[in-house]
């Protein structure tokens, strides 16, 4: 049951890949190209969220850190775009370790407090350093300077920078998945049921738990890579602290336990904003949808809208089963 | 031979255990002691979860004490919980994999080895049921397949017949009694159920207000005035409740 729907999914992605870029025109290309960079981030949310029950509120700033070292090394060195992406991943991957330390010790709200005052932290060196551009020197801002972005030789136009981002957004999506199969994802399902059955079963919990973080970081720094890459330049309004929250708000109503709640999540985040904008509309007022759309997750939905589709595919499907499916709202809490 | 030596444990002003020792070389012996008598915080500090202010914990010559928790658990200590802690969104067997994940040997041995002990415990037909859909018997069982999984030397259940009818706690004993055969594991049994203690365990520690009351041959140990005294007090709490 579970491969059929997987299948279903698949070709979808496939497809969209294929085609989305193709007939996407201007504007839309770049919007498209920055949705699934923030689908990167939203999946890392996501995951460590359903799988180890930890709240991160610092995703849209690791994204940002992301943007800062790939476009700081674009400038400075001769490295190809890929070199400067792994090595955004490398840092941020770091840096999700370092925010797992307090992790060890605190939890629920008290560790989602951590990670929101990192993201403020990130906020404030955004707003104060900006992002390089070119110019000489460490920061290497200057206010004449646009120096060119380098990007990947496979995908020098938009639409092919698109289909680039959308292929690592399945690596992305992939990378979980096999955790989650793999010894990681068993050691990670008994700290979430609790500590003490982790460590009867012999799991190492510091290591583990700073190993989801730094999954969780990489997935971000890449995405915020990739942003960088497709811009060209980055501007510090857009690693607010409060965009950290909103993603992770939207992940929730997204769907965290599906890989495409992540899309959901992201495309709510960037698309609604845009579609608003073009119908003449205060694109603010997404705030109050968003904001609606959160409590209905929270009070009728807890898988949030991929849950609610997944349901939907599945009753499509004959022999299908919903229950299966059901969320484990104990267990998140353990 | 299990042996334990002036274990010592307080939280803040509450002195929970209290130079506690004792020298287990039976295959299958009992802890027992009213609510609250510190039995728990026993296997607690065994496992690691706990840190004593003093007292060691010697199995085979190695200081448990001296391990940190998962450490002990790739050394050889396997223990049950009294209320079961199966992850509920990974299968029986995952949660079989998720000890051996941690264990040297290669695949197909790691593989061979949980075949055995979900044969064991009985419950190679509900390999592939999710943790959330067992029922209490079930989760009692795959508990057994966790501890006999990837040659323990030492095996604690907290209170495992809790919740379980007579003829399933009779099932459990069966299966608790076959597990140095299997193993070679000596086992530290928890209950209230003072008749499965007497059936499986040669060997029984009393503990009452987190002091040794009785050690010894586990019929002598019943016997003993100061032990019956303890146990007054929960026969009529129980009776009550
Ligand atoms: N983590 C803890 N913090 C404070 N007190 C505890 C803790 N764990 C147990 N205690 C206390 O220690 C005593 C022994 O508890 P426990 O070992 O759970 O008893 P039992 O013999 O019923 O298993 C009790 O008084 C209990 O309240
Ligand atoms: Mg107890």
């Amino acid at each position: 049951m579970r491969s059929t729907t997987n299948t279903i999914w698949a070709v979808f992605g496939l497809a969209l890949i294929l085609v989305l870029p193709a007939f996407a025109g201007g504007q839309w290309i770049k919007i498209f190209t920055s949705t699934t960079t923030f689908a990167m981030a939203a999946a890392g949310a996501g995951f460590l969220y359903t799988r180890l029950g930890m709240v991160s509120l610092v995703q849209v700033g690791l994204m940002g850190v992301g943007g800062w070292v790939t476009l700081r090394l674009n400038h400075a060195f001769n490295f190809p775009f890929e070199i400067n992406l792994m090595v955004a991943g490398a840092v941020t991957m770091f840096l999700g370790n370092l925010i797992a330390l307090p992790a060890l010790r605190m939890r629920g709200l008290y560790l989602a407090l951590i990670t929101l005052m990192f993201a403020a932290g990130l906020d404030i060196v955004f707003t104060a350093k900006q992002f390089p551009n070119g110019a000489a020197g460490f920061w290497g801002v200057g206010t004449t300077f646009a120096a060119d972005m380098r990007r990947p030789l496979l995908a020098q136009s938009d639409a092919a920078y698109l289909r680039y981002t959308m292929v690592w957004l399945v690596i992305g999506f992939v990378l979980i998945e096999l955790h989650r199969r793999m010894a990681p994802g068993r050691a990670w399902a008994l700290i979430r049921k609790s500590e003490a059955a982790a460590l009867a079963s012999g799991v190492n919990v510091t290591l583990y738990k700073t190993w989801a973080f730094g999954l969780s970081g990489l997935l971000a720094g890449l995405g915020g890579g990739l942003l960088a890459g497709s811009l060209g330049l980055l501007d510090s309004a857009t690693f607010r602290a409060s965009e950290s929250v909103m993603l992770f708000a939207l992940v929730i109503v997204g769907g965290a336990r599906f890989w495409y709640g992540a899309v959901i999540a992201a495309v709510l985040f960037r698309v609604v904003p845009g579609l608003l904008n073009n119908w003449g509309v205060d694109a603010d007022l997404s705030l109050v949808i968003f904001g609606a759309a959160l409590l209905h997750a929270v009070m009728t939905a807890p898988d949030g809208l991929a849950g609610q589709i997944n349901g939907a595919v599945r009753a499509l499907i004959p022999g299908g089963k919903t229950a299966e499916t059901k969320s484990d709202k104990k267990g998140a809490k353990a | 031979m299990i042996s334990i030596e002036n274990l010592t444990v307080r939280f803040g002003g509450v002195v929970a255990l209290d130079h506690i020792g004792a020298e287990f070389s039976a295959n299958v012996s009992g802890l027992i002691g009213p609510n609250g008598a510190g039995k728990t915080t026993t296997m607690n500090v065994i496992s690691g979860f706990l840190d004593a202010h003093n007292g060691h914990v010697i199995v085979e010559g190695t200081d448990l004490v001296k391990l940190a928790p998962h450490k002990r658990v790739q050394w050889g200590l396997r223990r049950s919980f009294q209320k079961e802690q199966i992850a509920n969104d990974l299968t029986v067997r995952e949660n079989l994999m998720a000890i051996t994940d941690h264990l040297r040997g290669s695949r197909g041995d790691k593989r061979a080895d949980l075949e055995r002990a979900a044969e064991f415990a009985g419950v190679t037909g509900i390999l592939d049921k999710m943790g959330r859909d067992l029922n209490t018997f079930e989760r009692r069982l795959t508990d057994v397949a966790r501890c006999v999984i990837g040659h323990p030397k030492m095996i604690m259940f907290d209170e495992p017949a809790g919740g379980l009818t007579p003829e399933e706690t009779e099932r459990l004993g069966d299966l608790i009694l076959g597990i140095h055969d299997l193993t070679g594991a000596k086992v530290l049994v928890i209950d209230h159920d003072v008749e499965l203690i007497e059936r499986i365990c040669a060997e029984t520690l009393v503990l009452d207000f987190g002091k040794r009351v009785a050690f010894g041959p586990t019929s002598e140990v019943l016997r003993d005035p100061a032990v019956q005294a303890a146990y007054l007090g929960i026969e009529v709490e129980e009776e009550h409740a």
